[in-house]
């Protein structure tokens, strides 16, 4: 009965330790989260990390690297708009800091702001001349039609065309153009062939740039893998040519009809 | 090593990138790799010492996301997996939720091969990732 009775004051007892060691408890620093955020972005728990990184920048928001945390972290998650928000908020604080310029310019070039990502570029190489990574988008950069109203037109479509290239019936989409982006040939030709040209287009200067990074030359061949359908693409110097089948299709008929289409082309062309 | 010996079908296994890296590196031809977040943060490399890796990963990050934009923008879907070749060789590039893995092939290299390993390799890292 005795211990029962002291049983509420040992109760007491360990609540007040309990909220004497709890008020001491210090609540983490900016710094200390970040890097906990930092450790969980590197282990891939992306969402997990932004809650830490949100509640961190609520504490102190103007954290450049909190700010350059949070871009990292939507980059990773693909959320292209608030990674831009990040990377200007970092601006913002901190104006030529590199990531950041770096980071907006890959979002520029994402949305095809081929002007906007040179000049960030420009303003990163200005800063840091020694900045490989600028450098080599840069040179990607340089190599794209800067705006939509500057790309070239059409200039042969049609049955006509089809059958002079002769190309195969399996084919969902064909595109044959010159190195520059200039279209000279689509099938089907419709209102999103620009857009599929423009694409295509940077997708080959971007691999053509990594091939170089790589030293292995220019890009002559690809094979995309999409979830419907698999696009093969032929190239030289001068130009691309891109087909698209169902990807059921076995990939040694494909490449027979890519090679078969691709010297019609080139004959075109000569 | 041929394709098939390539082990990384446990769930476990897809959570460590460096490890599917190393096991893709074992392939017969294979020059080096990398992995690299979507922010172009490197995470693993692998690469002859003329190459260096941070613009490598810069623009390997920008081919992954231009792929996958081609999805939504052209209804095409994403993609599991690419490859582009020149004369010398080829650059293989596949795309999980945490990042790109990409492989250097030489021209020798049977390239049907390292694109089924990639594709497998890429499949075990989204179902280790998707739990």
């Amino acid at each position: 009965m005795a211990k029962i009775l002291k049983a509420p004051k040992a109760g007491m007892f360990l609540a007040r330790l309990w909220h004497m060691v709890g008020g001491k408890k210090r609540r983490p620093t900016t710094a200390q989260m970040l890097w906990r955020a930092q450790r969980l972005r590197d282990e891939g728990r992306f969402e997990r990390a932004t809650e830490i990184v949100d509640t961190a920048l609520l504490h102190d928001p103007l954290s450049v690297v909190g700010h350059l945390l949070a871009a990292s972290l939507h980059m990773a998650l693909r959320e292209t708009g608030q990674a831009r928000t990040s990377f200007e908020r970092v601006l913002a604080l901190e104006p030529t800091q590199p990531r950041a310029l770096l980071g907006l310019a890959r979002v520029a070039l994402e949305e095809d702001d081929i002007t906007a990502c040179r000049s960030l570029l420009r303003r990163a190489l200005a800063r840091y001349p020694d900045f490989p990574e600028a450098r080599a988008l840069l040179e990607v950069a340089r190599g794209l039609v800067p705006s939509v109203d500057a790309k070239p037109v059409v200039t042969a479509t049609g049955t006509k065309a089809t059958d002079r290239l002769r190309l195969p019936a399996e084919s969902r989409e064909a595109l044959f153009m010159r190195a520059d982006a200039t279209l000279l040939f689509a099938e089907p030709h419709g209102p999103r062939t620009d857009l599929a040209v423009g694409s295509t287009a940077k997708l080959a200067r971007v691999a053509t740039a990594m091939l170089a990074r790589a030293g292995l030359g220019p890009l002559r061949h690809a094979v995309v893998e999409g979830v419907a359908d698999t696009t093969y693409l032929r190239a030289d110097d001068t130009a691309l040519l891109s087909l698209a089948f169902d990807r059921d299709l076995r990939s040694s008929t494909a490449l027979e009809h890519l090679e078969q289409v691709w010297g019609c082309c080139r004959s075109e062309l000569a | 090593m041929s394709a098939a010996a390539v082990v990384v079908a446990q769930p476990e296994v897809g959570r460590d990138l460096r490890g599917v890296l190393t096991a893709l590196l074992r392939l017969d031809h294979i020059m080096g790799g990398l992995v690299v977040a979507p922010d172009g943060l490197l995470i693993a490399a692998d690469l002859p010492h003329e190459i260096q890796a941070e613009p490598l990963a810069a623009l390997a990050a920008t081919l992954g996301r231009e792929l996958e934009m081609r999805g939504p923008r052209l209804r095409r879907g994403t993609f599991p997996m690419a490859q582009f070749a020149s004369v010398s060789g080829a650059v293989f590039i596949g795309s999980t939720p945490v990042g790109y893995i990409v492989l250097l092939g030489e021209p020798r290299a049977d390239w049907d091969a390292i694109r089924a390993a990639l594709r497998r390799a890429v499949g075990t890292v989204y179902r280790a990732w998707a739990g």
